[in-house]
C-alpha cells in the first residue's frame, strides 16, 4: 500500500509565502514591468513614476528643443526602468543664472546661450555656496551642443545704404557715429527713414545683448583678449563713446528670440538693424521676406560665439537617477540625427564635426545670397574673459544705461 | 460589542465611492470668469473669437471651465477707471504700449508696485495713420509726395483751407483726433504733434514742452479739430458715415481704413474712397498688448485662465482672422497680404519710420500742454426744470451737472439755461475760469416747476451761440429733458429746418448732444435733433447720468 507522504504544513506555508512575495516583487519592479506584455503592464501593474528632468534653457533654442524633447520622450529611454520626462522652462540666459543663484529655480540641467553665463555661474556659486554648481571644463557634464555666432542683421535696402556689401574697417566706430548722428538716415540720403534704429537685447537678462556690449567694448580698446576692469571703469573716452552708443537705443528686449520676432513683425520702421545670433536670423529669414523684404546678415570683424552649453548641475537635488537621465539626454542631443536637425531646420552649427554645413537643404547654402558664410575661420574670435570683469561691465551698464 | 449591519456598511461604502467618482466631474461645473477691458478698435476681430472660445468650454489645468467677458473702453479712460477703482478687470488690452509706463507710474504712487510687469505679448499690430479721403490726399500730392504732421498743421492754420490747394468748394480743413485723456490715438496724435513742433524724431524732453514755438505749433494743429471723442472706433464710424463735409481727415489706425474700404468694395458703404497716410516724420504702432494685471483682485486661477485665452488668440487660425480684419498679425510667420494692399487704401511697406516713445514724465507733460492749448468749447447747457423733474430726478440732474462742469477746463466758455414754462439763464456764455465757484452755487440751487418748452429752449440756445460764440471754438449744446414739449411757440419742423441750415457748415457746425432722462422723455425727437447736427443722443437714468455726462465731455 502506497501511503501519501504527510505534508509538512509549516514548510508549505513558508515556501508559498516566499514564492508569492518574489512574484509580487518581480511584478512591481519597473525592470520587470518594462518587459511584461502590454495588457498585463497596464491593467495589473501601477505605472512606474517617471524620472523628471528639469531643464532651464534660453529662448532661442525653443523651436529646436520642442521638437527634440518630444522625440526623446517618444524614444522611451528608461532609467532603471523608469521613463524620463523632460520639463522644459525657457528664460533669458542671464535671468536663469540669477534664478539658480538665488534659489528660485532648481533645474537639473541649465542651458544658457553661452559659456559666458556658465563662467559667471561657476564663479558666483563658488563664492556663495563654497562649491561650484557647474564645471565648464568638464566636457562630459557641461558640453557645448551646438554653436552660432553673433551677427548683425539688417533690412537689405537699409544695409546697402549704410554699409554696401562690406562695412568699413572701423565697423563699430562707424556704426556708433551713424547711430548718434541727429541727422539719422539723412546722412545716407534717406531722410524718410528717420533716425537709425539699432536693437540689442537687455544685457542684464539676455546673453546676446551681453555679447554685443562686450564686443563693442573690446573693439573700442582694439583687443580680442585680456579686457581689464580699468578699461571699463577708468577710461572716460571709452565711457562716453559707449554710453552715447547705448543711449541711441530706444528699448532693450528681454530675449533674443522676441527681439528678432519683433524686428520681423514691425519691420524696418522700428528696427533697421539688430544684433542677434546667426541661427535666430536664419529662423526668421523666410518670414522677413513675406513681411517687409529680405534680410542681410553681417559678421562683425571679431566674432563672439554662442556655444549653447548644456550643464548638469552639481547640486543635491540632482539625484543619481536624474543625473543618469540627464546624461542620456545630453547623449541624445549630441547624436548625429539631432545635430543634423539642428542644422537643417534651425540653422545652428553642429558641434559634431562629421556633419558638414555644405549639404543639400542646408540654410548655409539657401541663405548664402543674404550674406550667410559657412567658413568663419578667417575671423578672429573673442578670447575668454574673467567672470569678474564680465560682471563689472554688466554693473557699469546697469548703473548708466538700464531703464 | 454591537455588530455593524452589513446593509448599512454597504450603503456607506457605495456613497463613498459615488462621492469619489463625482470629484473630477464636479470640476467641470466650476467656472472661472476673466474680464477683459480692451481698446474698441479690435472689437470686430475679438468679439466673435470670445464667443467661439466660450462655446468651446476651454478648461484650466484644474478642470474649471473658463468664461471670458469683454468690455470695450478707451485705452486711457480704462487706466483711469482701474486707478480709481471703478473697474477691476483681469486683463487690460489697450490699443498700444505707449501709456503703460504712465499707468505704472500712477499705480506705483498709490500701491508701491507695478500694475504691468514683464513684457506683455502683442495680440495684433496696426500703425497709427492719418485717414483722409483719397481725393483730398491727391490734392496734397499723395501718393508721390510724402505727407506729414507738418502738412496737417499748415492746412489747419491756413485761412484759405482747401482753396489754397485749388478746391475752395471743400471749405476749411476739418481735422479730428480722439480725446487724449480717454483714448490712445488721441494721446499719440498730440505726442506726434509735439515732436513735429519741436523738430525732433526722438529724445523729446520736458524743456521741449516749455518752448513757446512748440506750444504754438500744437495749438495751431489743434485749432483745426472739429471736436474730440472717446474712442477711435467711434470716430472712424462718424467720419465714414458723414463723409468729407464733416471731416477731411482723422487720426485712426490702419485697420479701420481697411475695414471701411472692405465695406465700400463690398457695396455696404456709398462713401468716397479713403486712404491711409503714414506721416513722413514717423508714427506710432498700435500693438494691442495683452496685460494680465498685477493687481490684488486677480487670482492665480484667473491668471492661468487668462494665459490660456491669450494662447488661443495667438494661435495661427486666430492670427489669420486678424489679417482679414485689416490688422498686421503679431505672428511674424504670417505674410502681409490682402486686404493689406493699395486696393484697400493702405501700403504694407509703410511706415518707414516711427517716433520714439517718450518717458512717462514727458507724456504726462504733453497731457498738461494739451490742456493748455486744446481747442476750447463754447457750450450751452439746457436743463429741463419742469414739474415732472421733481424729487430724486432734479437732485440727480444737479449733482451730475456739477461733476460735468468739473470736467471742463478754465478756458472753456459755459452758459447754463433752465427751461420749463420760462427760459431762465443761470449764467451767460463766459469763461469758466472766472466763475467756477459761482456757477457751482447756482447749479446747486436749481428747483423745478411748470411745463416743458423744449423746442423754444433749443432755438434760443442756437441764437445765443450765433450771437456770442467764437467761431474758432468747438460749439455745442447739451440738452437734458425728461418729457415731451408741452408749451413751445416753435414747432419741431421749424426747429429742424433751422438746424439744417446751421449744419451746412459741416464738421465745424454747432453740435447738439441730447439726453433723454427717464422713460417719459421724447426720445425720438431728441434723436432727430442730435443726428441733424452730427451730435449724439443718449438714454439716461438717474443711475447712469454721470456716465453720459463723462461721455459727452470727451467731445471737448
Amino acid at each position: 500500500m502506497v501511503t501519501t507522504p504527510r505534508v509538512n504544513w509549516v514548510l508549505f506555508v513558508l515556501y508559498s509565502l516566499v514564492a508569492i512575495s518574489m512574484t509580487v516583487a518581480a511584478l512591481v519592479s519597473p525592470a520587470f514591468r518594462a518587459q511584461a506584455p502590454a495588457p498585463l503592464r497596464d491593467v495589473i501593474l501601477p505605472a512606474p513614476k517617471p524620472v523628471i528632468l528639469n531643464v532651464l534653457y534660453s529662448t532661442e533654442k525653443d523651436a529646436w528643443l520642442a521638437e527634440v524633447v518630444a522625440a526623446f520622450e517618444a524614444s522611451q529611454v528608461l532609467v532603471d526602468g523608469h521613463p524620463v520626462q523632460v520639463e522644459m522652462e525657457k528664460m533669458g540666459s542671464r535671468e536663469m543664472v540669477l534664478a539658480v543663484l538665488d534659489g528660485t529655480n532648481r533645474p537639473d540641467i541649465i542651458s544658457p546661450a553661452s559659456m559666458l553665463q556658465i563662467a559667471i555661474l561657476q564663479d558666483q556659486s563658488t563664492a556663495a555656496f563654497g562649491a561650484p554648481l557647474v564645471n565648464m571644463a568638464d566636457e562630459e557634464l557641461c558640453p557645448s551642443v551646438v554653436t552660432t555666432p553673433l551677427v548683425l542683421v539688417a533690412w537689405e535696402e537699409r544695409a546697402q545704404a549704410l554699409w554696401g556689401n562690406h562695412p568699413g574697417e572701423d565697423f563699430w566706430r562707424d556704426f556708433q557715429t551713424a547711430l548718434v548722428d541727429p541727422a539719422g538716415w539723412s546722412a545716407f540720403g534717406h531722410p524718410e527713414w528717420g533716425y537709425v534704429k539699432f536693437g540689442h537685447t537687455d544685457p542684464l537678462r539676455s546673453n546676446s545683448g551681453f555679447m554685443t556690449i562686450l564686443l563693442m567694448t573690446y573693439d573700442f580698446h582694439d583687443r580680442t583678449s585680456g579686457l581689464s576692469a580699468a578699461d571699463i571703469t577708468a577710461d572716460p573716452e571709452y565711457q562716453s563713446w559707449f554710453l552715447d552708443f547705448e543711449r541711441s537705443i530706444s528699448q532693450f528686449e528681454y530675449s533674443t528670440g522676441p527681439l528678432m520676432e519683433k524686428m520681423i513683425a514691425y519691420g524696418p520702421s522700428t528696427y533697421d538693424i539688430a544684433a542677434v545670433y546667426e541661427a535666430t536670423a536664419i529662423e526668421q529669414a523666410e518670414n522677413a521676406t513675406g513681411r517687409y523684404g529680405d534680410l542681410r546678415i553681417y559678421y562683425p570683424p571679431v566674432t563672439v560665439w554662442s556655444d549653447h552649453p548644456f550643464c548638469i548641475l552639481n547640486a543635491d537635488w540632482v539625484t543619481p537617477e536624474k543625473n543618469q537621465a540627464a546624461r542620456l539626454f545630453l547623449d541624445y542631443l549630441q547624436s548625429p540625427e539631432v545635430q543634423q536637425l539642428a542644422l537643417l531646420r534651425y540653422g545652428f552649427r553642429p558641434t559634431d564635426p562629421a556633419i558638414p554645413l555644405d549639404q543639400p537643404g542646408s540654410p548655409f547654402n539657401v541663405y548664402a545670397p543674404n550674406g550667410l558664410q559657412r567658413d568663419l575661420s578667417g575671423l578672429p574670435s573673442l578670447q575668454p574673459t574673467s567672470g569678474d570683469v564680465l560682471n563689472i561691465l554688466l554693473e557699469f551698464w546697469s548703473r548708466n544705461v538700464a531703464r | 460589542m454591537k455588530r455593524i449591519s452589513i446593509p448599512l456598511f454597504s450603503i456607506v461604502m457605495i456613497l463613498f465611492l459615488l462621492l469619489a467618482a463625482c470629484a473630477p466631474i464636479a470640476g467641470m461645473f466650476n467656472t472661472v470668469t476673466i474680464s477683459i477691458v480692451y481698446g474698441s478698435e479690435k472689437r470686430a476681430w475679438l468679439e466673435p473669437l470670445v464667443d467661439q472660445y466660450n462655446a468651446g468650454r476651454y478648461q484650466t489645468e484644474d478642470g474649471a471651465v473658463i468664461r471670458v467677458e469683454i468690455t470695450p473702453m478707451g485705452s486711457i479712460e480704462s487706466v483711469d477707471a482701474i486707478l480709481e477703482g471703478r473697474i477691476q478687470p483681469t486683463v487690460w488690452s489697450p490699443a498700444s504700449s505707449v501709456y503703460i509706463p504712465v499707468a505704472n507710474m500712477k499705480w506705483r504712487q498709490a500701491h508701491g508696485s507695478e500694475l504691468v510687469t514683464g513684457t506683455p505679448n502683442d495680440l495684433v499690430l496696426s500703425p497709427v495713420v492719418i485717414a483722409m479721403w483719397e481725393s483730398m490726399a491727391r490734392a496734397l500730392g499723395w501718393p508721390e509726395r510724402a505727407i506729414g504732421w507738418a502738412d496737417i498743421a499748415a492746412l489747419a492754420t491756413s485761412e484759405d483751407g482747401w482753396a489754397a490747394y485749388g478746391y475752395p468748394e471743400w471749405g476749411t480743413f476739418k481735422f479730428g483726433h480722439t480725446h487724449p485723456g480717454f483714448s490712445n490715438s488721441g494721446i499719440v496724435s498730440v505726442i506726434a504733434e509735439t515732436y513735429a513742433g519741436a523738430g525732433k524724431l526722438r529724445d523729446l524732453t520736458l524743456s521741449d514742452l516749455e518752448n513757446p514755438d512748440t506750444q504754438a505749433f500744437v495749438e495751431a494743429v489743434e485749432s483745426g479739430i472739429i471736436h474730440y471723442g472717446s474712442s477711435t472706433g467711434f470716430f472712424a464710424e462718424r467720419m465714414f458715415e458723414r463723409g468729407p463735409s464733416y471731416l477731411s481727415a482723422a487720426v485712426l489706425y490702419e485697420n479701420l481704413v481697411v475695414e471701411q474700404e472692405s465695406r465700400r468694395l463690398a457695396g455696404e458703404s456709398q462713401q468716397l474712397p479713403v486712404v491711409a497716410i503714414y506721416p513722413v516724420e514717423g508714427t506710432f504702432w498700435s500693438n494691442h498688448p495683452y496685460v494680465i494685471l498685477n493687481a490684488p483682485w486677480v487670482t492665480e486661477e484667473q491668471r492661468s485662465a487668462a494665459q490660456d485665452f491669450e494662447n488661443f488668440l495667438l494661435d495661427r487660425p486666430q492670427q489669420l482672422k486678424a489679417l482679414e480684419y485689416g490688422f498686421r498679425p503679431a505672428d511674424p510667420s504670417i505674410d502681409l497680404t490682402a486686404p493689406l494692399d493699395a486696393q484697400h487704401g493702405v501700403d504694407p511697406g509703410q511706415p518707414q519710420t516711427i517716433l520714439e516713445i517718450p518717458s512717462a514724465e514727458v507724456i504726462a507733460g504733453i497731457e498738461n500742454l494739451w490742456e493748455q492749448v486744446k481747442k476750447p468749447v463754447d457750450l450751452v447747457v439746457l436743463i429741463d426744470a419742469s414739474g415732472s423733474m421733481q424729487g430724486d430726478k432734479i437732485a440727480a440732474a444737479r449733482s451730475s451737472l456739477l461733476q460735468f462742469v468739473d470736467l471742463l477746463s478754465d478756458r472753456d466758455r459755459l452758459q447754463v439755461i433752465l427751461f420749463n414754462s420760462e427760459l431762465v439763464t443761470l449764467t451767460e456764455l463766459s469763461s469758466l475760469g472766472e466763475k467756477r465757484q459761482d456757477i457751482r452755487t447756482r447749479i446747486s440751487g436749481i428747483i423745478e416747476g411748470g411745463n416743458t418748452r423744449l423746442y423754444d429752449a433749443v432755438d434760443y440756445a442756437y441764437a445765443e451761440l450765433e450771437r456770442n460764440a467764437d467761431p474758432d471754438h468747438i460749439r455745442a449744446i447739451v440738452v437734458l429733458s425728461d418729457g415731451d414739449d408741452t408749451e413751445s411757440d416753435l414747432t419741431l419742423d421749424t426747429l429742424l429746418g433751422r438746424i439744417d441750415i446751421a449744419s451746412l457748415e459741416g464738421g465745424s457746425s454747432v453740435k447738439l448732444f441730447t439726453i433723454a432722462f427717464g422713460e417719459d422723455a421724447a426720445r425720438d425727437v431728441l434723436v432727430q435733433l442730435a443726428e441733424a447736427t452730427g451730435g449724439q443722443q443718449y438714454d439716461s437714468t438717474m443711475e447712469n447720468i454721470l456716465k453720459v455726462y463723462r461721455e459727452i465731455a470727451t467731445f471737448f
